[in-house]
């Protein structure tokens, strides 16, 4: 299939004015201010297959919710192209978001203190989706989301994992071919989490293609076919998420609470990364050299520990990688 | 010792609404600003009245514009002191935390209003004092006496207002989250800003003995203009009669709320 | 044809969204039911006391007094906006972009939400203390020129709109626009005639109010209603000045596009 989304050096600077922080600067500010260019994206190239889903990883500030508020038209580039569906997002606004759909995590578009169907038969006149399709995609989405009974219920009495199924349910009424997720599953606990992401897996079969903003690896792991890492601004990596495996090897990094002092850890695949004091360490662990389950029960043999908690790689660590594997080639 | 007790919390908060009010000074300034003006416009509907040549029969403009701005100080230092408790308790209500005043070993109802002293109202404390200034040297200067009176009265009518303030606190625990509240109240504090000539006997009653908002303004600026006499001070019975039913009310509410449990 | 009904259709998705949404709150509307007539009789009284024994202050008679605050409550309730303090908030709180996101101009549904509101205000507000001003207070609320009046209220209820809307967009500007829009009412208060009707302000005043957007809010249809019209020495033949109204709501849906187009500009540039 043919490619849905291009992005061709794709840039976008703002100025930002120097401030000072005393009262005697805050008063010359108001005269005279010093511009500061911020290169947030910086010359990104990247294209997105039509039915895939892709994922947008980066830390906090990266230029992640930058990019894709470009990709739907809300914010326009300093330079740079972008087509999608063979519209410029830009210039062709209002036809254009007639085809896509976005959730912001953080930005909802249901109405507080009215049942969520209220704010999809809102939508649904904007949409101007008919009777029929309406009905139609109200039954199947809220099965498959499991709300059937929630819908009805005000939005302020809903759990906030509820309320995201039904921030799903409301920006894909109108069927969109292309749906933008910004951060889809923040703050969410793991049956929610998991139940929006075998909503956008269903989604995906049905043909519609997902470009997702995250910093939780596993949405990527879960979701993703296709993986785009921005880090300041600028692309660190696009692969599929096979090749990304291959880099960052199969490793999940483990929290431990000792109950006395070790110097270290006599295992194969497993190394300290960081003490934070005598008896906290963290250690990341190669699943493709040792099990998770073999590393704890040698683990217990070889040392004391009160807590252990294991956790995914975080995405300082996945960029450390990255970098590192692009200066070995 | 409770009173000393007492009386470091009280200046606790007034240190902290001295520190908030300096953190956001722009907002404070212009708070304040806007206050000033927004009470300039209140006796301007007298001022244009007199200007178009009407007026209230028995009444210089100068009078009126004395029982205004003795309503406005008034006003000034119930905002400042008290009239925070309204919306700590709305607020509180609708959230539901009210229980993290409650478990506190202090009073509910002095606490609320402690914590809610605000310094905002300075500026329509010097816009009710400058009208006041005004109006006073057009008139015939009160004696010692007068002025004795006139203290009496307006400390009344602050009662007068505080039984209000807690009124409307007490009907915020049953009418949950209604930001209109105040407006009731105002509107019937609105008789009160006037000659009380001008109404029927009806509103009189209504103005003097159930809800005493005659003394507010209008008793206090009478004693200024020497027309004090000795039954006006009767009416001071119903003024405390309807500070300590709000109190009573307010307690009661925090009670019944203490009871259901938020 | 298809665009128009398609138009209405979201209007009256949006208006009926809206109207529920509100309904919670409407014993937060019925509180009119008594302010709007207490706040009624303190003008009574003060008006009654104020003409005396004269016949006509400014060119206004005590009955057309009475009518003129009695009209002013209730067309306030007809046309009473906020577009300013929700517009202001979508932008502070960046759900505005759920708007830029949907196939559907921001003021267009704002426009609608306050259609739903309003006719919350109808039903909560405007009727019953119509009764109440009619029945027991025994006012006489009939507008002289039924269909000027019901014109002129809808150009007031356009104008609200639109000057609350721009009011509401320096938000894309400003990061603290309470201030701006404190002041603004502030005016509005005063010299919309709210408070006083506005023949009773000094003559150079009155002049200048037929440039400022304040006496098409509420002054001028209060004033149709009564039936007569007149600002700065100026008496209007009723239709003539509801023509004024309709210009200078025309002039101000031109400047609040010019406005819109520029924040939409900024917005998009700078992304909030």
């Amino acid at each position: 299939m043919g490619n849905i989304i291009t992005v061709e050096n794709l840039i976008k600077r703002y100025d930002t004015y120097k401030r000072g922080s005393g009262f005697k600067d805050s008063v010359k500010s108001l005269f005279h201010r010093e511009k500061v260019p911020v290169m947030a994206v910086n010359n990104i190239s990247f294209s997105v297959k039509e039915g895939d889903i892709i994922g947008i990883l980066g830390p906090n500030g990266a230029g992640k919710s930058t990019t894709i508020k470009m990709l739907t038209g809300t914010l326009y580039p300093t330079d740079g192209k972008i087509e999608v569906m063979g519209y410029n997002p830009t210039k062709d606004r209002k036809t254009y978001v007639h085809q896509i759909g976005a959730v912001f995590g953080q930005k909802s578009q249901l109405i507080w203190d009215i049942p969520p169907i209220d704010g999809f038969r809102m939508n649904k006149a904007i949409y101007g989706v008919s009777d029929q399709d309406y009905e139609e995609r109200i039954k199947v989405m809220s099965k498959l989301f499991n709300v059937e009974e929630y819908i009805t219920r005000p939005t302020r009495v809903l759990s906030l994992g509820e309320r995201m199924k039904c921030e799903f349910i409301m920006a894909m009424l109108h069927q969109p071919k292309v749906v933008f997720l910004d951060e889809p599953t923040i703050g969410l606990d793991v049956i929610a989490k998991q139940k929006i992401r075998e909503f956008i897996l269903e989604m995906n079969k049905r043909g519609t293609t997902f470009i997702l903003t995250t910093h939780d690896l596993e949405d990527v792991e879960q979701l993703a076919r296709n993986v785009v890492i921005i880090n300041h601004g600028e692309k660190v990596f696009d692969d599929s998420i096979h090749s990304l495996r291959k880099v960052l090897g199969a490793k999940k990094i483990v929290e431990l609470t000792l109950h006395s002092p070790i110097d270290q850890l006599d295992m194969e695949g497993v190394s300290i990364l960081e003490r934070k004091n005598e008896l906290s360490i963290t250690v990341s662990v190669d699943l493709d050299i040792i099990a998770i389950n073999d590393f704890i029960s040698r683990l217990s043999a070889l040392c004391d520990f009160t807590d252990i908690s294991i956790k995914e790689m975080p995405m300082e660590t996945i960029i450390t990688h990255i970098y590192q594997s692009k200066k070995e080639k | 010792m409770k009173i000393k007790r007492y009386i470091l919390i009280y200046r606790e908060c007034v240190k902290v609404a001295f520190a908030a009010a300096s953190t956001y000074r722009l907002n404070f300034i212009l708070n304040c600003i806007i206050m000033l003006i927004g009470d300039i416009l209140f006796p301007l509907i007298t001022i244009l009245i007199y200007g178009s040549g009407a007026g209230f029969e028995g009444w210089t403009v100068y009078e009126v514009l004395l029982i205004q701005s003795v309503f406005t100080m008034s006003m000034a230092i119930a905002d400042m002191t008290f009239h925070g408790i309204l919306w700590a308790t709305m607020g509180h209500v609708r959230q539901g935390d009210l229980e993290m005043v409650l478990i506190l070993p202090v009073d509910t109802m002095f606490l609320l209003m402690a914590r809610t002293f605000s310094i905002d109202a300075v500026g329509l404390f010097i816009g009710g004092l400058t009208i006041f200034i005004v109006a006073l040297s057009h008139i015939a200067l009160p004696t010692g006496f007068m002025w004795l009176q006139f203290i009496v009265l307006f400390l009344i009518g602050l009662s007068v207002m505080m039984g209000i303030a807690l009124l409307m606190a007490a009907t915020s625990f049953k009418w949950v989250g209604n930001s209109r509240i105040p407006e009731i109240f105002d509107s019937i504090r609105s008789f009160g800003k006037y000659p009380q000539s001008i109404f029927p006997k009806a509103v009189l009653m209504i103005t003097t003995l159930v809800i005493p908002v005659a003394m507010i303004g209008y008793f206090p600026a009478t004693a200024l203009l020497g027309q004090g006499d000795i039954k006006m001070m009767l009416i001071l019975i119903p003024c405390i009669v309807f500070l300590i039913l709000g109190i009573t009310l307010y307690r009661h509410m925090v009670r019944l709320y203490q009871g259901v449990g938020g | 044809m298809k665009y128009i009904r398609h138009k209405i259709e979201v209007m009256k998705a949006v208006a009926l969204v809206t109207y529920k949404e509100w309904s919670a709150y409407r014993t937060h509307s019925m509180v009119s039911i008594f302010v709007g007539p207490v706040y009624f009789i303190v003008q009574y009284f003060i008006w009654t006391a104020a003409y005396g024994n004269r016949t006509e202050l400014n060119g206004m008679e005590l009955s057309q007094m009475i009518t003129y605050f009695g009209a002013s409550t209730l067309i306030g309730y007809l046309t009473m906006d906020f577009a300013d303090w929700n517009l202001q908030m979508l932008i502070r709180t960046g759900r505005f972009l759920t708007f830029a996101l949907r196939p559907i101009h921001h003021r267009f549904f704002a426009f609608s939400q306050k259609v739903g509101h309003r006719v919350l205000g109808l039903i909560f507000e405007f009727i019953p203390c119509y009764f109440i001003f009619t029945l027991l207070f025994r006012i006489h609320m009939v507008p002289k020129h039924f269909g000027w009046t019901l014109l002129s209220v809808a150009l007031a209820f356009l104008m609200n709109f639109y000057v609350h809307y721009i009011l509401g967009m320096t938000a894309f500007w400003f990061t603290q626009s309470s201030g701006i829009r404190r002041v603004f009412d502030l005016l509005s208060g005063v010299f919309s005639g709210v408070f006083i009707p506005l023949v009773f302000f000094p003559m150079g005043l009155q002049k200048a109010l037929f440039f400022l957007p304040f006496p098409y809010m509420s002054y001028v249809p209060v004033m149709v209603f009564t039936g007569e019209f007149s600002l700065a020495g100026i008496q209007m033949e009723i239709p003539t000045i509801v023509g004024l109204q309709g210009i200078a709501v025309a002039f101000t849906i031109l400047l609040s596009e010019v406005i819109y187009k520029a924040s939409i500009k900024h917005f998009n540039g700078v992304g909030a």
